[in-house]
């Protein structure tokens, strides 16, 4: 099957063509599909990004296990890949807190940059440290609606849980955000006002 | 839930935080994307394998047939049944008689021993002659 126009094709339709034995759209599922994933899971996990490597595969090999068996227009395959990486770091969360507290690397807190750049990887540092602080779900919530830029409905997919909790987490979690940020304001170029 | 000035500047604080935390996000190493790539060959490569390798599917007439013994099998019960098609159709002569003989005299209401065994009457009337 070729795709001329692959931002065309949606997801799922890459899915069961990959699991008619396209390979070519494996490549393209992963292309757009990973960096979200490691994304995700890069945050959720603090920052660890070889945990996060892991977990990325890990979730992808298991939508291409599932690929022949994929139910179309149930559920969006993003959803079901973050829900998959969810639970993977949920996991190994559980772990790392069950095996050693200090284990956990801290993100490298550099100096504020005088150049604009600089201050923009500063403000995403400050970002990582501070939804690190954040109890789990919180922090799902958040990189999932305000990172990855999930709806509220896929969300709840996502975490298996309503709506309306959904928008709780998210508010929660934005609160205690804006709290530790609000602190940090000037060194990372913001008028203190 | 109104929402006052400081919602509103926290959320436009957070808005400058997560844009710069999409601007930053990380991406895949090529390891990483080889690994994912390899995975996708082994599991698709396994799956093909096993189709190829899994016998053909079998008809429900053909589950039937082995059911019960095969084509041999087959073969008596179609004899069987053509024979018994023949025998219904042709109706043997003696068993017409037989039959029209015991059931025909049903109709009548009475039967004597000569309508069943037509030969006793006159084997009796020479036993009683020799008698004498």
């Amino acid at each position: 099957m070729a795709f001329d126009d692959a931002s065309a094709v949606s997801d799922e339709a890459l899915l069961v063509a990959y699991g008619n034995g396209d390979r070519a759209a494996a490549q393209m599922l992963t292309a757009r599909l990973a960096p979200r994933v490691l994304g995700f899971s890069t945050r959720m996990l603090g920052g660890d990004r070889a945990e996060a490597e892991d977990v990325t595969q890990e979730a992808m090999l298991r939508l291409w296990k599932i690929a022949p068996e994929w139910r179309q227009g149930e559920a969006k395959v993003s959803t079901w890949l973050f829900r998959v990486a969810s639970n993977l770091c949920t996991d190994r969360l559980r772990k790392r807190r069950s095996v050693d507290l200090d284990s956990v690397p801290e993100p490298e807190d550099a100096a504020p940059g005088a150049v604009a750049g600089l201050i923009e990887a500063d403000r995403a540092r400050a970002l990582e440290r501070a939804l690190a602080e954040l109890p789990d779900r919180q922090r799902e919530a958040v990189v999932l609606r305000h990172l990855e830029g999930l709806a509220n409905p896929e969300i709840a997919q996502a975490m298996e849980i309503s709506i309306e909790a959904v928008e709780s987490l998210t508010a929660r979690g934005k609160r205690t955000l804006a709290r530790i940020l609000s602190g940090r304001r000037e060194e990372l170029g913001y008028d203190s006002d | 839930m109104t929402r006052t000035e400081d919602d509103r500047r926290d959320d436009e604080m957070l808005g400058e935080f997560f844009a710069a935390g999409r601007e930053t996000a990380p991406l895949p190493s090529a390891d990483l994307l080889n690994r994912i790539a390899a995975d996708a060959e082994v599991v698709d490569g396994a799956r093909a394998a096993s189709v190829a390798a899994r016998p053909p599917r079998r008809g429900v007439f053909a589950a039937m047939t082995d059911a019960i013994g095969g084509w041999p099998a087959l073969a008596g019960m179609a004899t069987a049944a053509v024979a018994g098609v023949w025998i219904g159709v042709a109706q043997p002569v003696a068993l017409t008689s037989l039959t029209g003989g015991v059931l025909g005299a049903a109709t009548t209401g009475t039967y004597e021993l000569e309508d069943l065994m037509p030969g006793y009457s006159t084997l009796s009337t020479f036993n009683a002659e020799v008698a004498q």
